[in-house]
């Protein structure tokens, strides 16, 4: 019923395909060949790597895309009918059964965006790695998802939601992620705690780099898996008798 | 009222900061026994259903509950980008019934809105969309049940229509609990409490 009732906001659907194809052009419009020198933590300590800027831009706003629409669908999967859901629970419906069908459609949607935006990177250019560029698009719609579930179980209202996702959103996956940033970052430490950090490594390792990508992404995993850990938690409490 | 009750409330309580909403309410629905709760705005008659229901937490009290429970919220809590058909099977799952064809083809037709079976249930009128609100809480067959304004938005034959289904609940034994800020006809009721102050006193 998840899927169908998502399946039904055919705009939405829409935008889910026509935002990252605008993103990915405008990058690939705006963006010029010159060389870039960029610095990717993951790839060792103060190891420095030239690429070009529209291929770094291609595979930076790749991510961002996948990573704020998953988001935004997450908390809308969270958020839209919360108290028609509330009463699913006390007609004795269990929040766990009603957690995973949600997490399915997550996970579904996830790989269609993850997966969409990979194609039209490659479209414009061929990166090292596609299978694990795509991985990291994944892990980005994974972490991010996972944000927006957290978010969707913490707040009750749209606009509280929309403000923190697109507050976090815009600030890690659509700024400080973007490796020209981190090589003159004061406080690296802070860029490397945020959500987007590990999918952003992955993604730039992989289509750059012959670096092997698993262990950043394996720690994109566990950051997403510790935010949907709680998320799981918080909604849970939520949806118990005599609670709001 | 005869027999055990099939809902017994004692000194239930329930405060929103500094604004005490109930004070102590006690509360008796016996076997086919229809008791109608009314109220000027903000007296607190939804806040009592919620708390029965289990959608808030009291400060002071008990309930005791004897049999299923249905409950028809003041808001309709319905899946708007679903169907009614798929209304209706979403919450039989949850009721855990295996066959609710039956009882969704009944209320569909007890409440007059057979044809809407297949539309979304954001493109409905607020009145049908009450209608299914009121249905999803009959679907399971409950003992109890607790309405909130359910008759709100109905037009007149709806309206008779829901006393005719209220009055063959009761012959069947149920117990039932109305709330509304408009009662048109006390006759209905076999007993009529008003809230006031945080306290039920009969009227």
């Amino acid at each position: 019923m998840t899927a169908r009732a998502l399946l039904r906001s055919r705009v939405a659907l829409l935008l889910l395909f026509v935002v990252p194809t605008l993103f990915v052009a405008l990058i690939a419009l705006i963006t010029s060949h010159r060389r870039i020198v960029v610095e990717l933590p993951s790839a060792g300590v103060g190891a420095l790597l030239e690429m070009s800027q529209r291929q770094q831009g291609l595979v930076f706003v790749g991510l961002a895309v996948v990573g704020i629409l998953t988001a935004f669908l997450a908390l809308d999967l969270l958020q839209r009918d919360a108290e028609a859901t509330r009463r699913l629970v006390l007609c004795g419906y269990r929040p766990r059964e009603i957690i995973a069908a949600r997490l399915t459609v997550l996970v579904a949607i996830v790989m269609v965006i993850a997966s969409y935006v990979a194609v039209l990177v490659q479209i414009v250019f061929r990166p090292a790695h596609p299978a694990a560029m795509w991985l990291g698009f994944l892990l980005g719609g994974w972490v991010y998802g996972c944000y927006g579930v957290l978010v969707g179980a913490l707040v009750r209202r749209e606009l509280e939601g929309i403000l923190l996702v697109v507050l976090l959103a815009n600030i890690d996956v659509g700024w400080v992620q973007n490796p020209v940033y981190y090589a003159d970052a004061q406080v690296k430490s802070v860029i490397r705690s945020l959500p987007a950090h590990f999918p952003s490594q992955v993604s730039m390792l992989a289509a750059f780099t012959d670096h092997p990508v698993g262990a950043a992404a394996l720690r994109a995993f566990a950051y997403g898996a510790v935010l949907l850990a709680v998320a799981l938690v918080v909604f849970h409490r939520r949806m118990q008798p005599g609670r709001r | 009222m005869s027999g055990e009750p099939l809902l017994e409330v004692r000194g239930l309580s329930k405060s929103f900061g500094r604004h005490a909403v109930l004070t102590g309410v006690e509360l008796k629905v016996g076997p086919g026994e229809l008791v109608g709760v009314t109220g000027e705005n903000g007296s607190g008659k939804s806040t009592l259903l919620k708390i029965l229901a289990g959608r808030l937490r009291p400060d002071a009290g008990t309930w005791v509950l004897r049999g299923r429970l249905g409950y028809c919220p003041q808001e309709p809590l319905v899946f708007g980008r679903l169907t009614v058909a798929e209304n209706f099977a979403c919450f039989a799952a949850a009721y855990g019934l295996a066959d609710w064809r039956p009882a969704e083809d009944d209320l569909l037709g007890r409440f007059r809105f057979a044809p809407y079976a297949r539309t979304l249930v954001h493109e409905l009128s607020a009145g049908t969309r009450q209608k299914l609100n009121l249905a999803l809480a009959l679907l399971h067959g409950p003992d109890v049940l607790l309405l909130d304004e359910p008759y709100s938005g109905f037009d007149w034959e709806t309206y008779l229509h829901f006393w005719e289904c209220a009055e063959s609940l009761r012959a069947a034994g149920r117990g039932l609990l109305v709330v509304s800020h408009f009662v048109y006809e006390r006759v209905r009721f076999d007993r009529l409490c008003a809230l006031r102050d945080g306290k039920l006193w009969e009227a």
